[in-house]
């Protein structure tokens, strides 16, 4: 008996209509939905397998989740493979999601997001999850309060007697220019990130940036005297930390994120949409991260493929040929490659108030 | 407002806030600091010896001819013992250069350094007018930057000289960096940044002194020194070779302007970590290679169609690649076979040098690029160029050689 006839048959299954296009390729929503996720499953194989740790024991991996479309996808990606790794009788051992979110609020003047914590703990109830905020540097990274100190140079007075809200408010409000404020930032989360990964034990941070982040990140990297450091902030692998840090979106367009996100309703309600960049902001007065992130998305529209190749030249570098004395910063712990040795790296010197530009 | 004094002196004037730091200095100062700084890239890295004969590669344009200033006035002032002389190429393109030359023979005698002008017509037999003539106005920098590397190489030997420097500034540097980036680039990332291109293949070095100074400053440089130069682009290279780098590193220079400098740094850090084995491949770097890059005055930049090909390119991969999965998914099974597959793919070519056939010019090839390029113009030389080339008088002369060859040969 023939099939059933479809005017525009899915090219994977030919058992439903097309619905999306995908790479060229005509495709149902379960389609689209598997090839989408089997990118990250590739991804994550070795965690799955676990074939470097003791046997028949999960390891742990740490999630920072920012409620934003890419991170909020994986997690949702990352969750259905649990629910599959669970459900097999004889499956390896597999991994447990620790979840970290630093309340968006104690970082940005946003109001608190606590309906998007409720919710994240009943979508993935098979992850951990941890909400702190981001003074809780403090605790977690003891020495900080030294280093930023010494950071911020002379004028700045760190007042011990204040709340840490305020102590590093008083310390952010220091650094005067927006690209030194988002570089001063960005490491001081990392920071706190990988202390709580620490504290918890977690084998490696998976990191929840898209391909079109993770291109403007590698070519902020480099405008800001940061090259050496794509090879963790951007390629998979051994950071300074002595922690792994892992990208699994590095292979899918930011588009068919959001077509993900489009098939499950409660993803939408979760998500936190990104704040769209003015066009009319000077460009003079955007941070370059800004700058980089505006480049990477109008031009990643006609060339998303040059984009994407940006992010894997990133990951080609090979960690290996660094020399093996290399000290590292303090402040954001990347390697000082051709410099001597001092408290703070090259770029790190370019935002510090004294000298930032 | 009342003017400022110099930040260096605090005695003068400032009458320059450097694009560099926005420092503010006055015109002594600013020149003084300007050559400090280009003698300290010298001086750190090595560059010269004492009595090395040195080639500055001049095209007449703000750059080179900062460069053969900056460079004359230290010679003198720290005694490096340079011979230096300039080291012109005739492209051949009427309205540009050869006004341009006539600004070089002038800087020629206000240095007083001799000059030696290398010409397209007389080594490849076509200025770069025919080529356009022929070839049309689209892709016409590849026979311009192919015909160049040689021609610099040519010009150098011609005049026994082993180290050709050039005007490539930070600028260039850094759109270098973003360009390779973008590219995927990774043999020439590692590369690019340094000071000195050196390599197994060729004997001439060629090096950028100018590498730590930005574009802005030389050309206040220039100004404030009132050197003579030519500040016409190249008729041939239109507003589409302004490529995605160059004005990114604009907008860079404006948010952070010391972002040039950084970008240098990064590339210069990036070039150590590029894998051992892609790495090797460019010490064999040909004397054709750099050329791809096209001339001057856009070297490193792209045609808005350079990276629409590319991205052409990167598609067909990914669909490529999404067919074979669908092939490989059974094969899976034996996961010896995909192992072996993997490695084959990590075997790089190592480029081997050779002389070219034709030529005797560096060439991994059996013929190299420049002489590849001219079968392909001669080819499609009308006849009616020959015809006219060689006239009826000349057959006959060289008729009348032939016969005497002859009467010679048997003579003997």
């Amino acid at each position: 008996m023939p099939g059933k006839e479809f005017l525009d048959p899915c090219v994977d299954c030919r058992d439903a209509d097309a619905a999306l296009t995908l790479r060229r390729r005509r495709l149902c929503k379960d389609c689209y939905i598997k090839f989408v996720s089997y990118k990250v499953f590739k991804r994550m194989e070795k965690y799955r397998l676990n074939r470097e740790g003791p046997r028949n024991t999960r390891c742990k991996l740490l999630f920072p989740l920012s409620y934003g479309l890419s991170s909020s996808v994986l997690l949702h990606m990352l969750h259905c493979q649990l629910e599959t790794q669970r459900s097999k009788p004889h499956a390896p051992p597999g991994f447990d999601l620790e979840v970290l979110i630093i309340e968006p609020s104690t970082m940005y003047s946003v109001p608190q997001y606590d309906a998007g914590f409720d919710l994240v703990q009943k979508l993935f109830p098979l992850c951990t999850f941890t909400r702190i905020s981001f003074h809780d540097i403090f605790d977690l990274v003891p020495d900080i309060q030294e280093t930023m100190s010494h950071f911020a140079g002379d004028e700045f007075k760190d007042d011990t007697s204040k709340t840490n809200t305020e102590r590093l408010s008083a310390f952010r409000s220091s650094i005067t220019t927006a690209t030194s404020k988002t570089d001063v930032d960005r490491a001081l989360v990392t920071r706190l990130i990988v202390a709580f990964a620490k504290k918890t034990d977690s084998l490696a941070i998976i990191w929840g940036d898209s391909d079109s982040r993770l291109a403007a990140k590698t070519l902020a990297n480099v405008a800001k005297g940061r090259g050496s450091s794509v090879t963790w902030q951007v390629a998979d692998g051994m950071s300074p930390w002595g922690l792994e840090f892992n990208y699994p979106l590095r292979d899918l367009f930011t588009a068919e994120l959001r077509d993900y996100a489009g098939f499950f309703p409660e993803l939408t309600d979760l998500i936190i949409p990104d704040e769209q960049l003015s066009e009319n902001t000077l460009t003079k007065n955007l941070s370059i991260d800004e700058l980089m992130m505006r480049y990477v998305l109008t031009q990643g529209e006609k060339y998303p493929g040059v984009m994407l190749n940006v992010t894997r030249t990133a990951n080609k570098l090979d960690v290996s040929q660094m020399p093996s004395n290399v000290s590292h910063c303090t402040f954001c712990g990347a390697s000082m490659m051709n410099e001597q040795h001092n408290e703070f790296c090259y770029a790190c010197a370019r935002s510090r108030p004294a000298l930032s530009s | 407002m009342a003017p400022s004094p110099c930040q260096n002196c605090q005695n003068n004037r400032a009458v320059i806030i450097r694009p560099k730091n926005r420092q503010k200095l006055c015109r002594t100062c600013f020149l003084n600091v300007f050559e400090t700084e280009v003698h300290e890239t010298i001086t750190s890295t090595s560059l010269f010896y004492p009595g090395e004969r040195v080639a500055i590669g001049a095209s007449g344009g703000k750059d080179s001819t900062v460069l053969a200033s900056v460079l004359k006035t230290l010679n003198e002032r720290h005694n490096y013992g340079l011979q230096l002389c300039l080291l012109s190429i005739d492209e051949g393109i009427k309205g540009y250069r050869d006004d341009s030359l006539e600004t070089v023979k002038r800087n020629a005698q206000q240095y007083e350094m001799p000059l030696e002008i290398v010409g397209y017509g007389e080594l490849y037999g076509w200025t770069m007018d025919q080529v356009v003539a022929q070839v049309g106005k689209k892709g016409n920098c590849t026979y311009c930057g192919v015909f160049r590397r040689q021609a610099l190489d040519r010009g150098a030997a011609r005049l026994g000289i082993k180290h050709v420097v050039t005007g490539h500034n930070a600028d260039d540097v850094a759109e270098t960096v973003m360009m390779n980036l973008l590219r995927g680039d990774l043999p020439r990332l590692s590369r690019g940044t340094s000071i000195v291109t050196d390599s197994a293949a060729s004997d001439i070095k060629r090096s950028k002194p100018l590498k730590y100074a930005y574009e802005k400053e030389i050309v206040l440089y220039a100004h404030h020194k009132q050197l003579d130069y030519f500040s016409t682009e190249c008729i041939y290279s239109p507003e589409a070779f302004r490529g995605s780098a160059r004005t990114l590193i604009k907008d860079l220079e404006k948010i952070r302007p010391s972002s040039i400098l950084d970008i240098v740094k990064s590339g210069e850090d990036m070039a150590e970590l590029v894998p051992a084995e892609v790495k090797g491949t460019s010490c064999a770097r040909g004397a054709e290679d750099e050329s791809a890059g096209g001339c001057g005055s856009q070297n490193g930049r792209s045609r808005g169609g350079e990276m629409a090909e590319m991205e052409k390119r990167l598609a067909a991969d990914e669909a490529a690649e999404s067919r074979e999965t669908e092939i490989k998914l059974p094969v899976q099974a034996a996961p010896k076979q995909t192992k072996s597959k993997g490695s084959n793919q990590k075997v790089i070519k190592t480029q081997t040098m050779g002389k070219c056939e034709r030529c005797g010019y560096i060439s991994s090839q059996k013929v190299c690029k420049a002489c590849a390029l001219l079968e392909g113009l001669n080819r499609n030389r009308p006849k009616t160029a020959i015809e006219v080339g060689v006239s009826l008088e000349d057959e006959e002369s060289s008729t009348t050689l032939m016969r005497q060859m002859e009467r010679v040969q048997l003579g003997g």
